[in-house]
């Protein structure tokens, strides 16, 4: 009798152990949960309660509003009107300096470049000649439609989306769209032999400083 | 031929073969490859085969209105606004999609055979897609192999010890030698001292890590509400870091992205085909079409018609936070990335290989403190990079210079200050 108890815890034991799983799904607990877990409400705490109460913690801003440091909202709709006007608007910002060219190469890579490519072929990895998961081919920036294109309806586009393309704007400001426009701009000049000669000169500088 | 067609769709082809062929003179059977290059650079953007895009799906399109005829084709790629004005049937597509297509005059009826043919043989599905084998499951089939052969080696010490204590015992009465009775191993106060001992050692190990281990969560690897891989997403797709977790540049923190940044890609994206088979850590099979779904239905996007998607309507998705730094402690996502450099993966883990992400780094204070006083910080700021902040602190710039030190690591600029992260 006492060995078939002890056989059975045993049994019992291996058959808890086994059913133990790596994979951790629970967080766990905390010493002192007052200071470990916020009072306040957090980036990512939920504020249904306050909405019962009719406070809208995360609403959207007013329209028009501009943030703190940013430039003047772009004035046109996104409707057919506003495309089209769109290629009047000239691009608010000076050529780029050999630090801003950098830092608009680097928007244009995270943001731009998986799809449109990091050479500007229309040829990013999401893509990739047809066989990459995305199923419409994004723009080749370097054909002579995209060449020719205004850049305020670059911006347009960026802004609202176009077609398949969604809009940027809560990924870039305004600025910054102004930036990889310039950016996309200047890197199209100088293919074409530098019909652009700020951006010949910004594309010199910017070699000279990185060598 | 092309292979593979249903009967009507090959005899309207044949039909219309060999009456653009009596007309033209040209052959009819277009080029496959030169019509999928064609299809990738001028159609490609707005038109899929398939499934309808910014504009109408294009397979079959020779079973609607007067598309077998490729002039009447050509005439509408040609000039769509001339086209449509007398044709109510485009009509009713520019009021369907919402746009009015582009033309492109350069076209000929030699690019509209070729895009036909590559849109005739893309229109039938792959047979047999290649699904990749999963991953050989990491089993700890060794742990359990030496776990059996210690059980079985513990069993045949036993035995021996019990076959020992009996010859012994035989010999003893065989020489008429009398002995007390021997004291059972649980009474000997040798053996129950040292079985205290290893019992104090063993559990004081595990309760101290226990204890430690409290309130860290190393490892956490929470079920999200949709199977998000990142290992599809950032490593075989390549799509950086910062494309959806931006706000780890310019803030504290690095943001779950909203709705419509999936849906930049996923209005397009509405299954999951070319990538490798998906399994969560149960090596249950997940079904990636089934999982974007889930995102389609938060955005409140259906894919029969994008065109009428608002994305003003979408619903977060509750995703699951995975690194939680306790209240008391301040850390700034910026401060490490953009002002330090420091890479995603130092802390985050590989993540491109991860399809569910867990928490690699433990973190607790002591990892933080041990990276602070092994990490240096790029003093260099006179090649005109680096951060022009630190030419504040005169003294290491000339300690450098004296070659009194080599380099400044996070510690000696206050990287070890209480006040730095608890405040």
């Amino acid at each position: 009798m006492k060995k078939i108890g002890i056989i059975t815890t045993g049994v019992v034991l291996i058959a808890v152990l086994a059913g133990c799983s790596k994979v951790r799904r629970n967080p766990g607990r905390v010493y002192m949960p007052d200071m470990a877990y916020s009072r306040a409400y957090e980036t990512y705490s939920s504020t249904e309660n306050l909405q019962q109460k009719g406070i809208h913690y995360s609403a959207k801003p007013v329209a028009g509003t501009i943030a703190r440091g940013d430039m003047a909202a772009y004035a046109l709709m996104n409707d057919s009107a506003g495309y089209a006007n769109s290629q009047s608007i000239i691009n608010p910002l000076p050529a780029l300096d050999a630090k801003q060219y950098l830092e608009a190469a680097r928007l244009y890579l995270i943001n731009c470049g998986i799809c449109h490519g990091e050479k500007l072929d229309g040829n990013g990895p999401l893509w990739n000649d047809g066989s990459g998961p995305y199923p419409a081919a994004p723009k080749n920036f370097m054909a002579a439609d995209m060449k020719a294109m205004a850049p305020g309806t670059m911006f347009h586009s960026v802004t609202y989306g176009k077609n398949l393309m969604g809009s940027y704007a809560s990924q870039l400001s305004t600025e910054q769209r102004w930036m990889v426009i310039h950016y996309i701009k200047e890197k199209q000049a100088v293919t074409t032999g530098g019909k652009d000669t700020t951006a010949a000169v910004a594309d010199t500088t910017l070699k000279a400083k990185l060598n | 031929m092309i292979p593979c067609k249903p009967t009507g769709q090959r005899l309207t082809l044949v039909f219309l073969s060999l009456f653009v062929f009596s007309i033209l003179h040209t052959s009819a059977q277009g080029d496959i490859a030169a019509g999928k290059s064609i299809f990738n650079s001028k159609c490609a953007s707005c038109h899929q085969v398939l499934k309808p895009g910014t504009g109408p799906a294009l397979a079959g399109l020779e079973g609607r209105h007067k598309w077998a005829d490729h002039n009447e084709l050509l005439k509408w790629i040609q000039n769509p606004a001339a086209y449509m004005a007398a044709d109510p049937y485009t009509q009713g597509l520019k009021a369907q999609y919402g746009s009015m297509m582009t033309g492109f005059a350069d076209f000929t009826l030699k690019d509209v055979e070729d895009v036909v043919a590559h849109i005739n043989n893309a229109s039938v599905p792959d047979k047999g897609v290649t699904g990749q084998t999963p991953a050989a499951e990491k089993s700890n089939s060794n742990a359990i192999i030496f776990g059996v052969i210690s059980l079985i080696l513990a069993i045949i010490a036993l035995i021996l010890m019990q076959v020992n204590s009996n010859l012994k015992k035989m010999s003893d009465d065989s020489e008429g030698i009398i002995r007390p009775d021997p004291v059972p191993f649980y009474r000997n106060k040798m053996y129950i001292a040292m079985g205290a001992l290893l019992f104090f050692a063993v559990a004081g190990f595990y309760f101290s890590k226990a204890a430690i281990g409290f309130g860290r969560q190393q490892n956490y690897q929470p079920v999200q509400p949709i199977y998000y891989s990142h290992k599809v997403h950032a490593g075989i797709n390549q799509i950086s870091c910062l494309y959806c977790h931006g706000s780890a540049w310019d803030s504290k923190h690095a943001a779950i992205p909203a709705v419509n940044i999936c849906m930049n890609c996923h209005k397009a994206i509405t299954t999951y085909e070319k990538g490798p088979k998906l399994y969560d850590e149960s090596g249950k099979e997940i079904n990636g079409t089934a999982e974007i779904a889930k995102l389609h239905e938060a955005a409140g996007f259906d894919p029969k018609n994008p065109n009428k998607w608002d994305g003003s309507l979408a619903k977060p998705v509750e995703w699951v936070k995975i690194h939680n730094l306790p209240d008391h402690v301040y850390f700034n996502h910026s401060q490490h990335v953009r002002a330090g450099k420091v890479q995603c993966q130092s802390c985050h883990g590989e993540i491109t290989a991860m399809d569910e992400v867990k928490q690699v780094a433990e973190l607790s204070m002591g990892w933080c403190i041990n990276c602070h006083r092994e990490t240096k910080v790029d003093f260099n700021y006179s090649a005109g990079k680096g951060n022009k902040f630190y030419s504040i602190y005169e003294k290491f710039h000339n300690d450098i210079k004296n070659k009194k030190m080599d380099s400044v690591t996070v510690k000696d600029i206050g990287g070890l200050e209480c006040q730095k992260c608890h405040y």
